[in-house]
């Protein structure tokens, strides 16, 4: 009952833009005492029974249940939005982030597959080469954290290929010799297929005892190989997975233990490492070192994943929220300029999609089958609609194209308006459809080096129309030669016919009849000219080869004078360079795409707004801080302190004044000087009028609160003086 | 069966063994008599020597065969001697030293008694041991060994810890106990007398004639137009010749030297297997292959040792075989990754560089280099203009100072690092200024902080004092002190990457 209460409180405050403090009362107090002791399973010395543990499966499981109820009850907006519409929109976000996150999945194993090959044959032929132990070092880049992914194959892989028991380590779990050994030999006996139990953990005593009768400490590695014996030899593989925030100490001691038992359990080890192989080996001992018979492997660059997540999850035709522009440039900067893994950008995938549909009503005309019931339309719905941007312009263009009619019935008429916003999902799609399709078209072409996410990010932003800038195709197709457009057009016309898989893009030729015909057409023009002119002593050449420009030096009375000549172009070439021209035209028809803002109603499928993601991501916790003790008015809402502004006014909270007093102060702060400007805003002379000792008592409990937020340190430099700490 | 009070090991045992560890002959004499029950058994045996010299080697197989050699075959299999070997490298604790010993002891006897579950210091070990060895019955002259190998290694010894093993034999004497040490200082066990075996370094004509009985590596190709003898007479030759080259300075162990030897074979001998020279023409194979044995990387090795899978180098950069989209030039340009640069984002590099300066400038000189307050622009002071500025001048002063950069890292505290961070941020970072939330930096933001962890678990940046040990040490505590663990050549390159020339930021 108290968590359901816990509940209620939770989804009114959660929508709100800020949050005002009320203190609980002391039977809320206790509720949420007894609700929050309920929700954490006592802390236990350990886990010796099953029974225990089903029981906290079964709280877990409970807790799953009930979050996954609360989540789908989105708020209802509008104050009057009907149940089936806040439904719909919930179903819509469930249905459609699920597709793109298995595609997102999909497409991370695949990226991964290429380095677990290397590993798994490095571990398995290593052992035939040598008698060290084998140590494949994998590079994964400083994102440690994305990594889990790969080690998480790696042991599926691994397990499967050398029948090897896989432990993994990091270095938060191994803080010491004893710790990692105790984790090895816990994972590598439950790693096994056999999970028949014979042993029996006994934390109290540190022993653990073995079917044969006897005791062996649980660090002792001879109870691994007493587990492991009933194949002959058995195989551990150990993954570091954070190389670099091992103790060096540690990981020598490690391995010269490997070392020792390597003739009784075949070890092999697994680095993951940031940096480098040098600086890793700096660390390890020349003797340690010594036992490792080590292989490097790479993997995927991080660009090149988010290049393949960013196609299947962003852009392809499955993603049915568009992120719109600058949110997708500012989620691909934080790629490169931060210290950010794909996980970031895929968490901040998920966000955008669950803002998207839970703060937007229009939402609800973004379902999956594109269908929306005219029943779920409120009134509320037709208004807000009639207040988008978009609707502004598309009417305003309507009566520009003296489409009087139109305009006024989208104004006045709200059947008519239904209508209208029923058919723009069609519009939506096509719009995507011939987005992708011009943007793989340019891709084929194989002329632009610009990544594909910068092209898409300006193609949604601007559009895509071969005179700009950023799709500066022309000039380079009006120079190429006859074969370069004889190619260009076969893998044109392959590019149609089999689509993006990535993308998600199938083939279009049967919609594309025209345009292959006219390739078609252009391109066999193009080869009887070239079998024509095969004879020729000159090749066949267009007005704006590179060829047919001469640069002709005449000596005119003892001065160089320099003058371009058009080389004189035959029949054959002036027929090349219409068929060039045509090629123009005719991709330019066909490449070609508006900007996603232009559409109407696109506030229903485009999502870029950049603040909630930047506070969810990015937080600036000094900033928040500091502007919550200037301002504590925002956010108490009490009465007192309204008129106050961002002055020091003696109702506000004994820490924001002396975070006041604070800010005026230097490096060091006389802590009697402190109290005695602090006394002298509350206390007799001033309005609050507080006597002395209630006033001290105030400034302790302030100071005690700056100092526990990290702002103030005792100093030993100066006695009762305290040290400024925080400066930006 | 025993005719006289003192018989010596059977030498049919110590002829074969000699002959598998040349060299050591008078080693595993003295190790013989000292340890059979016949011969002169003695309660504590030191064997000491540095690395690689056969210690435990030997007494395994020493052991071993005695064992054997006792064996007659008789059903009970009462020996008179047993042995158990526990290597201190495998045992994390004393504890775990004691019980080692004990289910060692146990196995070697073939005990099924009860055994209790803890042994957790001398005492009880001298317990669980009487209960097997003393008590319990056992053929006349037994001697149990047991070998500590290692044991001057062992983990959180106290310093009683030896004397007291060496006490065991008083207590329980038919055990006799070898110590193998690297060096013992003078009685370390604290008893009156224990014997002590020497192992030695091997001498050159020791070390050739171990490597020339082992043969060329097998995996080497074998040689044209040679005859075994030829073959094997070149290898002495050129056993000598690397030991001469490389092991007297500085591979000083059998096993280094073997690999030296395996490593260059194959190049000593490429002429004669292109069949360009004779196996006998030692010399000028020898000056032939002369930069090979100036080459130091054989005397350390680096962990990489596997050449990489031919399959790896032409690795598609996207994943998914996408048709046509082959054709367009990837950017597959892999940078190399053992360059920091190339790893690191640009807030994380910019950090280490704020962090280097922090590091290596005095905090006085900070209102020189990063205030704008009087010049409008910063003044950088390259570190090469003042030092050639006061090592011109005729009053040199005294001491001459090492340049601040290649002394260690000073510590900073977080603060100023960040304040140095803010300050250049914007000049150093050309994308940060045109940005669109750029502009005044006002506070750290979370990436700020990831970067800085990142850093610190990669351990760049490390955090120093005493708070950084202990697990209670915030790390985003503003008062907390962290160093750069970064060497100048390394974070020149990182500067140059972003176009920043970080001497120029440098006071001397």
């Amino acid at each position: 009952m108290a968590e359901l209460e816990d509940n209620t409180v939770f989804q009114q405050d959660d929508h709100r833009a800020a949050y005002i403090f009320s203190a609980p009362s002391s039977e809320d107090q206790h509720h949420h005492d007894a609700s929050s002791s309920a929700a954490r399973p006592t802390k236990r010395r350990r886990v010796s029974s099953k029974k225990d543990g089903s029981k906290s499966r079964q709280q877990t499981a409970a807790a799953a249940e009930e979050t996954a109820a609360t989540r789908s009850a989105f708020t209802p907006l509008f104050n009057s939005e009907s149940p089936e519409a806040v439904r719909l929109r919930a179903e819509s976000f469930e249905t459609a982030w699920p597709v793109l996150d298995a595609r997102i999945q999909h497409v991370l194993r695949e990226a991964n597959r290429n380095t677990l090959d290397e590993v798994t044959s490095f571990i398995r032929n290593a052992e035939a080469e040598t008698t060290q132990i084998p140590a494949g070092i994998i590079i994964t880049g400083p994102n440690i954290a994305s990594q889990d992914l790969l080690f998480e194959q790696l042991a599926d892989t691994l397990c499967k290929a050398t029948q090897a028991r896989f432990v993994r380590l990091r270095s938060a779990e191994a803080p010491n010799l004893k710790a990692a050994l105790k984790k090895i030999i816990k994972d590598a006996r439950a790693s096994g297929r056999d999970d028949d139990d014979d042993t029996d953990d006994d934390d109290e005593t540190g022993l653990s005892v073995c079917k044969n009768g006897r005791k062996y400490l649980n660090y002792d590695l001879e109870t691994l190989h007493v587990a492991l014996d009933v194949n002959e030899s058995p195989r551990v593989i150990v993954a570091f997975q954070d190389s670099e925030a091992f103790d060096s100490g540690l990981l020598t001691d490690l391995i010269a233990l490997f070392h020792s038992w390597h003739d009784r359990i075949r070890f092999s080890v697994l680095f993951g490492i940031a940096t480098s192989v040098q600086l890793f080996q700096a660390r390890l001992l020349k003797s340690t070192a010594r036992y490792l018979y080590g292989a490097q492997f790479d993997v995927v660059q991080a660009g090149s994943v988010l290049e393949s997540v960013f196609k299947s999850a962003v852009a392809g035709s499955q993603a049915l929220v568009r992120l719109g522009p600058s949110l997708l440039r500012n989620l691909v900067e934080r790629q490169q300029d931060q210290v950010a893994g794909i996980q970031v950008f895929i968490s901040s995938l998920k966000y955008a999609y669950m803002c998207h549909f839970y703060a937007n009503p229009l939402s609800m005309f973004l379902t999956a089958d594109g269908h929306v019931d005219r029943q779920l339309l409120q009134s509320e719905h037709i208004q807000a609609v009639r207040t988008l941007g978009s609707f502004k312009a598309h009417v305003e263009a309507a009566v520009e194209a003296r489409q009087l009619n139109h305009a006024q019935s989208l104004l006045n008429d709200d059947s008519y308006l239904v209508d209208q916003i029923l058919k723009q999902g069609q519009r939506r799609q096509d719009h995507v459809m011939r987005l992708l399709r011009s943007l793989h078209l340019i891709t084929a072409m194989g002329i632009l080096s610009t990544p594909f996410t910068d092209l898409y990010i300006s193609a949604l932003a601007e559009g895509i129309s071969l005179s700009s800038d950023m799709f500066a195709v022309v000039d380079p197709i009006k120079r190429l030669g006859p074969d370069g457009i004889i190619s260009l057009i076969r893998r044109l016309v392959s590019a149609i016919e089999a689509g993006s898989p990535e993308l998600d893009l199938p083939g279009w030729e049967s919609k594309a009849d025209e345009l292959i015909a006219s390739l078609g057409e252009i391109r066999n023009e193009v080869e009887s000219l070239v079998e024509r002119t095969k004879d020729n002593r000159n090749p066949l050449k267009s007005k704006y080869g590179a060829h047919s420009k001469v640069l002709r030096t005449t000596v005119v009375a003892q001065k160089v004078q320099l003058s371009r000549d058009t080389a004189t172009l035959t029949d054959e070439d002036n027929a090349f360079t219409k068929a060039i021209n045509s090629l123009m035209d005719i991709l330019s028809q066909h490449i070609h795409c508006d900007p996603a803002e232009s559409l109407f109603l696109h506030e229903a499928w485009l999502y870029d707004s950049k603040s909630p993601y930047r506070d969810v991501f990015i937080p600036r916790l000094a900033t928040t801080f500091g502007r919550a003790l200037t301002r504590p008015h925002d956010y108490l809402g009490c009465a007192c302190c309204g008129n106050a502004g961002g002055a020091v006014a003696s109702t506000l909270p004994t820490t924001a004044i002396l975070y006041h007093l604070y800010l005026e102060a230097g490096a060091l702060i006389n802590v009697a000087d402190l109290w005695s400007a602090y006394y002298a805003s509350v206390g007799d002379e001033s309005e609050l009028g507080l006597d002395e000792r209630t006033a001290l008592v105030h400034f302790y409990e302030g100071l005690a609160e700056l100092r526990m937020m990290g702002f103030v340190r005792q100093s030993k430099k100066k006695a009762d003086h305290v040290a400024k700490l925080k400066w930006l | 069966m025993r005719n006289s009070l003192f018989q010596l090991p059977d030498e049919l045992v110590l002829t074969s063994l000699a002959q598998a560890f040349p060299c050591r002959s008078f080693q595993l004499r003295s190790l013989a008599t000292l340890l059979h029950p016949d011969a002169a058994p003695c309660q504590n045996v030191v064997l000491y020597g540095t690395e690689a010299t056969g210690k435990s080697a030997i007494t395994v197989a020493l052991l071993a065969r005695l064992e054997a050699s006792e064996d007659d075959g008789s059903p009970d299999g009462d020996l008179r001697l047993r042995f158990a070997i526990v290597n201190s490298v495998e045992c994390i604790t004393s504890r775990h030293l004691f019980e080692s010993v004990v289910g060692k002891v146990a196995k070697a006897l073939r005990w099924h008694g009860p055994s209790s579950s803890r042994c957790e210091n001398v005492s009880q070990l001298t317990v669980e041991l009487s209960k097997m060895l003393k008590y319990a019955p056992r053929p006349d002259g037994f001697r149990f060994v047991l070998v500590f190998d290692g044991i001057d290694r062992q983990r959180e010894a106290t310093p009683t810890l030896l004397p007291a093993l060496a006490r065991l034999a008083e207590i329980i004497p038919c055990i006799t106990s070898v110590f193998i040490v690297t060096s013992p200082p003078a009685s370390f066990l604290h008893t009156a007398f224990a014997p002590h075996v020497h192992f030695p370094n091997y001498t050159k004509t020791e070390f050739v004639a171990i490597v020339a009985a082992g043969g060329p590596p097998l995996e080497a190709p074998a040689l044209p137009n040679t005859t075994p003898e030829e073959g094997a007479d070149l290898w002495a030759r050129f056993a000598a010749a690397v030991h001469d080259a490389l092991a007297r300075a500085a591979t000083r162990t059998l096993p280094a030297f073997r690999h030296a030897c395996d490593a260059l074979w194959p190049r000593f001998t490429t002429p004669v297997v292109a069949g360009t020279r004779g196996a006998r023409e030692f010399s000028k194979l020898l000056i032939a292959a002369r930069a090979h044995f100036q080459d130091e990387c054989l005397l350390d090795p680096g962990i990489i040792v596997a050449a990489r899978p031919p399959s790896a180098a032409p690795a598609p950069s996207t994943p998914i075989p996408s048709g046509s989209n082959s054709i367009t030039p990837q950017t597959s340009s892999k940078p190399h990754t053992s360059d920091l640069a190339a790893l690191l984002p640009t807030t994380a590099r910019l950090l280490l560089l704020a962090a280097y300066l922090a590091s290596h400038n005095a905090t006085r000189h900070d209102l020189v280099l990063f205030s704008t307050h009087h010049h409008g622009r910063r003044r950088r002071r390259g570190g090469l203009s003042v030092s050639v500025g006061r090592g011109a001048g005729p009053g040199r002063s005294k001491h001459r100072k090492i340049a601040r950069k290649l002394l260690g890292a000073h510590a900073f505290v977080l603060e100023r690092m960040l304040a140095i961070f803010a300050a250049v941020r914007g000049e150093w970072d050309g994308r940060y200024a045109s940005r669109e939330w750029g502009g005044l930096v006002d506070g750290m933001d979370a990436d700020i902080g990831m970067a800085m962890a990142t850093l610190a678990s990669l351990r760049l940046l490390v955090r120093v004092g005493g708070l950084a040990s202990a697990s209670g040490g915030d790390a985003m505590d503003r008062g907390g002190k962290w160093r750069v663990n970064v060497g100048w050549e390394m974070i020149r390159a990182l500067g140059r990457s972003m176009g920043v020339e970080v001497e120029e930021w440098l006071i001397e």
